[in-house]
């Protein structure tokens, strides 16, 4: 094999797990590559609240995992303050919780739960919970402050991939691993397969890691192991404007559909916890059932929600690792899983990383890390708590804003907003770079152009999860046609704007269809008209 | 007030109907909600001494005998607007001539039968490209003129998008749009 081909450390997956190994391994020195089939944060990392966990969720059943998040919390509001929102957070008893046993007898068991394992929470009236968010249950008869927050995941992903892109790693995002190269008890290296191009590759590293999710159960079998996963499906819905400014949970044992965080321009509400096959990861539909219980979850936190437009329905899977004594999943603790296949298995030059959560990516990253620099025979001691990722040096909007020349357009400062001070980079050459491209969350040409030429963008779905571009009240009703086109453009090639619209707009149809009736069905409907009356699919116009 | 035909939406099924029936010598009144007033058209049938209540909303009826006898408006409040015929041109689910709730498609301002799947996960193909039963649904008739409770409203007659089996979303309906306001109106024509 030629030279280039050989690394020190391949990581299989790019998601937050993936993205954050490879970050941490390439700041200490190693030559890294990360594979990813899809795009990044294409799986759970996409697929969640998007909650800055303050730890208090766990803080009664499982310390350990509350300690772990509330350290993290602390450290990501340093090193990724450009992707996350210090919103507040509560926890709120409400009557029927104290029927069911949950009243405030538990809310001071759950106080002390939390000061002890590090969580500053404390108590407040209901008239002052109400004051601080108007829109929770005005019934509630009890609330607890705690330091939660909201976190963009595709910003903290994509950050953790620039970074460690910045530090030499390699990079290669619709790579599908197909099979591990092997001698003996030895892992050599991974065969893989460019799904754009349909070539077959080898790369060889002493060390392979696998941090592929749920879908690293299937990784591990290749290598003949075995980690009994358990894949947990949770379902959420993303509301039409962000109702509540604070995230709301509710002071009982973990359940459905408890958690409502607000994020950017939208409101989640999640989530659920259901086991589903391996074979259904691939393609998650939202059911009615899951629908209709996190409607009616949702709105006895936040009334207001049973007439808010729903913009979409999504699920992601949980990969966490199984215990086959409890079938609901709820059980099984967020632990973070770090396995020395050489150990565990006899497969030398093998790690997994798995189980752990959002929150918990960087320390899960730290400790995959550890254990491959072992393997190594490097010593450098990680840096990741104290180091802030690209964007968010100095990511206020204030500060972004004084590299631009002239008045600061809504594009140049939702731009800001997203790529902190990497904005630097964006270049708004003429009047046109300032047109927006995306009214619901100010994207314009410029920052199009520059993910692609600098984020690895190659459809309108890597484009979303960069920019947002269609994520809006609209769900890309009024822009897919303008951004596919000037997508294709800067693709280098304006014939692809039909094909990028169609498949965007069948990824947005997908998510509104579990929830088509009311505002939502009527949004269908425009969406339908606007995309096929009279001329469909023509792009001549725009 | 007291009219011949009240045309309940003043979209193009609504001013096609009003207009042919105005021609016919018949006194009209237009109620139209909605932005997708045809102002030319709205020019015409004003001129030719049609009653247009621009921004006005119907909120209800009156029924009696298998007939709607009367319709109330958001600002005329307690003056109700009566009429020999009504034609129902309200559209579909954009403009809320049709509503939906997680598990049924309902006509929201008078109860009327609609055909529609009560199986949801059958309203949608998985691709947006192709053609979209949801886009499909629409008030039942029998002779043109509306059901409710599977008795015929025999003064009322839908037309347009309101109707089953015709839908401007999903193809080019401008021909079967007018074809239905103009059999509406000769429906009225023919028993005046």
């Amino acid at each position: 094999m030629p030279v280039k081909n050989e690394f020190d450390v391949i990581i299989i997956g790019g998601g937050i797990t993936g993205a954050g190994t490879a970050r941490d391994c390439a700041m200490r020195g190693l030559r890294v590559l990360l594979i990813e089939r899809h795009d990044i944060a294409t799986g759970a990392t996409g697929r969640n609240h998007g909650l800055l966990h303050s730890g208090a969720r766990y803080a009664v059943k499982d310390s350990e995992s509350a300690e772990e998040c509330i350290r993290e919390n602390k450290i990501l509001r340093n090193i990724a303050s450009n992707c996350v929102e210090d919103t507040g957070g509560l926890f709120i008893t409400l009557p029927e919780d104290e029927e069911a046993g949950f009243g405030l007898d538990y809310q001071k068991k759950f106080i002390e739960a939390c000061q002890k394992a590090g969580i500053d929470a404390k108590a407040i009236s209901p008239s002052d919970a109400k004051a601080m968010e108007p829109s929770v249950n005005p019934s509630l008869i009890g609330a607890v402050v705690v330091p939660d927050g909201s976190v963009d995941p595709f910003r903290l992903c994509t950050a953790n991939v620039t970074d460690a892109a910045m530090h030499g790693a390699k990079v290669l995002v619709y790579t599908q691993f197909l099979d591990f190269i092997r001698e003996g008890d030895t892992i050599l290296g991974v065969k893989v397969l460019d799904t754009r191009t349909g070539q077959e590759s080898e790369y060889r590293a002493p060390v392979t890691v696998n941090a592929a999710g749920i879908w690293g159960h299937g990784v591990a079998q290749k290598a003949g192991i075995h980690i009994g996963m358990y894949p947990a499906k949770g379902a959420l819905l993303v509301f039409g404007h962000r109702v509540n400014n604070v995230v709301i949970n509710r002071c009982r044992k973990s359940a459905d559909g408890d958690i409502l965080v607000p994020g950017d321009s939208v409101t989640v509400i999640g989530t659920t916890s259901t086991k589903v096959p391996f074979e259904e990861c691939d393609n998650m539909e939202v059911t009615p059932e899951e629908v209709s219980l996190l409607l009616r979850e949702g709105c006895a936190l936040c009334p207001a929600l049973a007439s808010t437009r729903i913009l979409r329905a999504y699920a992601g899977v949980r990969p966490l690792v199984a215990d086959d004594s409890d079938p609901s999943g709820r059980s099984i603790s967020r632990g973070i899983v770090c396995l020395d296949h050489e150990t565990r298995d006899g497969v030398k030059g093998f790690v997994s990383i798995t189980g752990g959560k959002l929150m918990t990516y960087r320390l899960m990253a730290e400790l995959a890390t550890d254990l491959v620099c072992r393997k190594l025979g490097v010593t450098k001691a990680c840096a990741t708590a104290d180091t802030p990722l690209p964007g968010s040096v100095d990511g206020r909007i204030e500060t972004v804003s004084k590299r631009f020349e002239g008045k600061v357009s809504a594009g140049q400062k939702g731009a800001a907003g997203r790529q902190g001070d990497l904005v630097g980079k964006i270049k708004f050459a003429t009047p046109e770079d300032k047109q927006l491209v995306c009214e619901c969350e100010n994207v314009t040409l410029a920052e199009i152009k520059y993910a692609v030429s600098e984020l690895g963008v190659r459809n309108l779905e890597d484009l979303r999860r960069r920019t947002r571009v269609g994520m809006g009240t609209c769900q890309g009703t009024l822009c897919i046609r303008k951004a596919a086109k000037a997508l294709a453009i800067a693709l280098g090639d304006p014939s692809l704007a039909p094909k990028l619209a169609a498949d965007y707009l069948d990824e947005r149809w997908k998510g509104m269809r579990s929830v088509g009736w009311g505002d939502t069905l009527r949004e269908m409907e425009f969406m339908q008209r606007v995309y096929k009356f009279e001329k469909p699919y023509s792009y001549d116009e725009i | 007030m007291r009219f011949d035909v009240v045309i309940i939406g003043g979209g193009l099924a609504g001013m096609t109907a009003a207009a042919e029936l105005q021609n016919g010598g018949l006194r009209c009144a237009v109620v139209a909600e909605g932005l997708s007033l045809n102002n030319i058209s709205a020019n015409d049938f004003k001129a030719a001494g049609g009653t247009l209540l621009r921004g006005d909303r119907v909120t209800g009826g009156t029924f009696g005998d298998g007939r709607l006898l009367s319709v109330c408006t958001a600002k005329l409040g307690d003056v109700c607007l009566e009429a020999d015929y009504f034609i129902l041109a309200t559209g579909k689910y954009f403009s809320r001539g049709l509503a939906a709730d997680m598990d049924k498609v309902y006509e929201p301002l008078f109860g009327l039968d609609v055909e529609y799947d009560p199986d949801r996960s059958t309203w949608f193909d998985r691709s947006f490209a192709a053609p979209q039963k949801f886009l499909e649904f629409g008030v039942k008739t029998q002779n043109g003129a509306a059901l409710k409770n599977g008795e015929a409203i025999i003064n009322l007659f839908p037309a347009g998008e309101v109707l089953q089996g015709i839908s401007s979303a999903d193809h080019d309906a401008r021909e079967q749009i007018i074809e239905s306001a103009h059999a509406a109106a000769q429906a009225i024509l023919k028993r005046n």
